[in-house]
């Protein structure tokens, strides 16, 4: 079943973006070969219970949001001098081997609609390449997207015995009238053991329908931490996950997520062991306000081969509004026996007693219960390595409920 | 131990259930679904027209109805062809109805319920026995002293004449309307036997009744139909069992169940399904709670080539509470997909699941959940846990709960655990002088022990003989 078509993309749109960004002949080919596929490819999967979607990304209508040549950002790209951080033609012109190797390795292009249509339409991106034994403190990527649509591409590479903290952030620069579309593809392939930590700030405007898919590749001993934080937006559909594939592999999956008006987050945690002696652990906690409504997908896939496997998954929500909706599904799925896995969900409102004994002490009742949602964010803030992300994330928490 | 249990202990339980008759058949349909077999079937019942056209209305549903695919890791039901399954069965006896004495069933009948210990459990600890086998009720008991309160045990069938406005409102209406899924449809259409349970006002049925489902016939159906009303302040425990021999090629088990819990009222449904392991068991088991009643779901799956089940409580009214416990074991060749579905439908309702799960020698176990707090449901509370074991890599355990929550003012926790048995709690019961095997017999029977304390006696000593068995690898 194909989604939909998309009569006025053409081959000439994605040769002219490509020639832009000056780019070898097998890229075009691959951006071409997703173009001819949106014909046949779905949407990303949903979780579907009985009569019902939960996030309906079918209605969307891509043809209006997507603009393919108008697109317009501003970007700052980074990096210690010791690794390279390289805008997407830049890139090119110096790894283009590199990026040959890697390019939709971990993430297929032809995956769902939305992953074809990123890959076809791309026009900005950035590369982060880490050689051996190098240690990348502070690499920062911030996009301001300025056009009706923005499509968004990051390789991470890291050599044995790297690594590298990354703080990625997305907003929305010039005011436009109506809705817009941003999408975002991460690759991050973490070599033998290096170390990679990629943080995300999303604050996209709230007329900013949001894909984004981080996914990374550790090998052994290597180590994948990703931290993602969702402010903004008026619809997210994302997934970060981890592919363990080599022994000893381990990888952290952070997220915070603050919903409000009718804001709708889908947002996926997922981890895929693969070899023996992986670790992994999934964390994310959520704020629902007003209309806003949040789903929650979380993926513990333990393969036959993973022997020696401990996985741990957590998520829990708080509930600000009658009005608001949280949705949740934390998934096992356990083929080897020597595993030891748990997960936990939970969804419920500010404790009244908390309330109670804090609006006794004085504090307004208000004041009270933004301390308290502050509070409810702390123990997925204190697994957020990067001092920088931390801080603009609780900014960012904070200025919401003074709103 | 009592010398009950030491009686029960002893039975082989093995030859119990995996034991054949031959065929004994008054009437056989024809093979698959058509209106001609919906006819005949209505027609051998001598049904009124009302419930002739409901089973057509269906039929039609189901032809319309697309097959479950595409749910995430849902067991694999392409062997199934439903056009090959002969779904109406009914036995040579006498009285059509049942008997009410277990002399009067034939020789092989009443064999095969000896076999299985009804008769002997009947006597000892239950209120009341329907016994189906095939697709028909061929014995039916009920203590007089229930029957002189008002209390109605019959099989169902008898109840579509002797009880029609209460059928008429009930049956397949909006509890388990033959449009909720296919199998559904499926089972409005060919429904045959099957209980029902009529509980007066303020009346207590203090010891449980029961009803035994056996399958006899290869490539045959069943497709009982339950329906309990209890009212307002009344409370019953309702225990079903159900077995079948095995054979080349598949039965199906499609059963329906519906449960009507009033005001205050009281019903636990208890399970033991042990079908044979060439049986798809597709059930629709739900009930509709008033407000301050209870309903409990107790359930031990252990059989089956495929089982999706998945009972379902809805909380109609407000201080509804639901429990379920659950236990499934896989073995070789089974895929073991049950779990709780939960609809808090009004406020200070109350849910709490608790389901355990062994996978062993390639089998699989999912849990499948679904928690839904609609908006208003204010004060709810829900407590899911699931805990799964497994012996070995072949084995698959996987678990899948989802929560749809619309109202904020609710405590929703989900947890759920995976590991394998314990090195050191074998190491630990072989140093005490247990040998592998029993030491994972033990392991196994303190790990479903929450299960086992919610069944009467019987129930609980042939759950743990059965998985007992299972371990060994003696079931077929």
């Amino acid at each position: 079943m194909s989604t939909q078509v998309h009569a006025n993309l053409t081959d000439e749109q994605v040769r002219q973006i490509s020639g832009d960004l000056d780019e070898p002949e097998w890229l075009l080919e691959i951006r071409l070969e997703a173009l001819e596929a949106l014909d046949d490819l779905d949407m990303p999967d949903v979780i579907r219970t009985p009569g019902r979607d939960w996030t309906n990304l079918d209605e969307l209508d891509y043809e209006s949001l997507v603009d393919p040549l108008a697109y317009a950002e501003e970007k700052d790209q980074v990096g210690p001098d010791e690794a390279d951080v390289l805008p997407w033609a830049d890139a090119l012109a110096e790894h283009e081997d590199l990026i040959r190797e890697h390019f939709g390795s971990v993430v297929d292009p032809q995956e769902n609609y939305l992953t074809a249509l990123s890959t076809a339409l791309f026009s900005t991106g950035t590369v982060v390449y880490v050689p051996e034994g190098v240690a990348a403190e502070d690499v920062t990527i911030r996009t301001e997207m300025n056009s009706r649509s923005l499509f968004n591409y990051t390789l991470v590479v890291t050599e044995e015995s790297s690594s590298v903290t990354i703080l990625e952030r997305q907003s929305t620069g010039d005011d436009l009238d109506g809705e817009r579309y941003y999408s975002g593809i991460v690759e991050v392939v973490a070599g033998e053991n290096s170390s990679v930590q990629y943080g995300s700030l999303q604050n996209l405007d709230e007329e900013t329908y949001n894909f984004t898919v981080k996914r990374g590749d550790a090998d052994t001993y290597a180590t994948v931490d990703f931290i993602e934080g969702n402010i903004g937006s008026k619809l997210t559909k994302t997934e970060t996950s981890t592919t363990l594939d080599g022994d000893g592999a381990e990888t952290k999956l952070v997220g915070a997520f603050f919903g409000h008006d009718d804001q709708h987050f889908d947002l996926d945690a997922k981890v895929w062991h693969r070899a023996e002696h992986t670790t992994a652990d999934l964390v994310t906690r959520g704020v629902a306000d007003d209309e806003a409504r949040s789903v929650y997908e979380g993926v513990q896939d333990v393969g036959k081969e993973a022997w020696n496997t401990s996985s741990y998954q957590r998520e829990n929500t708080l509930m600000l509004s009658d009005e608001a909706e949280a949705d949740a599904s934390p998934k096992l799925i356990i083929n080897n026996h020597d595993t030891e896995a748990s997960h936990s969900a939970t969804v419920g409102q500010i404790d009244a007693e908390d309330l109670l004994y804090m609006t006794s002490r004085g504090v307004s009742e208000r004041d009270a219960r933004n301390m308290l949602v502050e509070g409810f964010f702390v123990p997925v803030l204190e697994e957020v390595a990067v001092d920088e992300l931390r801080e603009d994330l609780e900014e960012l928490v904070a200025r919401r409920l003074r709103e | 131990m009592s010398s009950e249990q030491d009686h029960l202990k002893d039975t082989d339980t093995e030859a119990r259930f995996d034991f054949k008759q031959e065929e004994r058949a008054a009437v056989r349909s024809e093979k698959g679904l058509t209106e001609e077999v919906i006819r005949m079937i209505s027609e051998d019942k001598d049904e009124p027209e009302w419930m002739l056209e409901r089973r057509l209305r269906a039929l039609r549903q189901f032809h319309e109805m697309p097959m479950p695919t595409g749910w995430p890791g849902q067991p694999d039901l392409s062997e199934l062809d439903v056009e090959e399954i002969v779904p109406y069965i009914r036995p040579d006896v006498d009285k059509r109805e049942g008997v009410d004495d277990w002399d009067e069933l034939p020789d092989d009948i009443k064999d095969t319920f000896e076999k299985l210990g009804i008769p002997e459990a009947e006597r000892k600890a239950l209120s009341g026995v329907g016994a189906q086998y095939e697709s028909e009720i061929v014995y039916q008991n009920m203590q007089e002293q229930w029957e002189e309160k008002g209390v109605v045990f019959m099989n169902m069938d008898q109840a579509v004449k002797e009880h029609p406005d209460l059928v008429k409102e009930h049956f397949m209406t909006t509890c388990v309307p033959p449009s909720d899924n296919k199998f559904a449809a499926l089972h409005g259409a060919v429904w045959s036997g099957g209980s029902f349970v009529y509980v007066p006002e303020g009346v207590t049925v203090e010891m449980p009744v029961q009803a035994y489902f056996r399958m006899n016939s290869e490539g045959m159906g069943q497709f009982e139909h339950t329906l309990i009303i209890a009212e307002e302040g009344s409370e019953v425990h309702y225990i079903e069992g159900c077995s079948a021999p095995k054979y080349g090629t598949h039965n199906l088990h499609s059963g329906g169940v519906e449960v009507f819990v009033g005001e205050d009222a009281h019903v636990q449904y208890s399970t033991v399904q042990n079908w044979s392991k060439n049986t798809f068991n597709l059930n629709t088991k739900r009930a509709i709670v008033e407000a301050g009643g209870t309903m409990e779901w107790v359930s031990g799956s252990m059989g089956s080539k495929a089982t999706m089940l998945y009972p379902c409580s809805i909380l109609k009214g407000r201080g509804a509470t639901d429990t379920h416990i659950t236990i499934a074991f896989a073995g070789e060749g089974q895929d073991i997909d049950t779990g709780a579905k939960v609809y808090h439908n009004a406020p200070n309702t109350k849910s709490t699941i608790e389901s355990k799960s062994i996978s062993k020698d390639g089998g699989r176990t999912n849990y499948r959940g679904l928690v839904h707090i609609a908006d208003g449901a204010e004060n709810s509370s829900t407590a899911v846990e699931c805990d799964a074991l497994m012996f070995d890599n072949e084995s698959t355990s996987d678990t899948m709960p989802y929560m749809e929550i619309e109202e904020s003012k609710v405590d929703v926790a989900h947890e759920a655990t995976v590991g394998k048995i314990g090195d050191e709690d074998i190491f630990y019961l072989q140093s005490r002088g247990l040998d592998d095997d029993d030491a994972k017999k033990m392991i196994v029977a303190g790990f479903i022990e929450p299960i086992t304390e919610e069944l009467p006696i019987e129930y609980a000593v042939e759950l743990n003989r059965l998985i007992e068995l299972e371990m060994e690898g003696s079931l077929g």
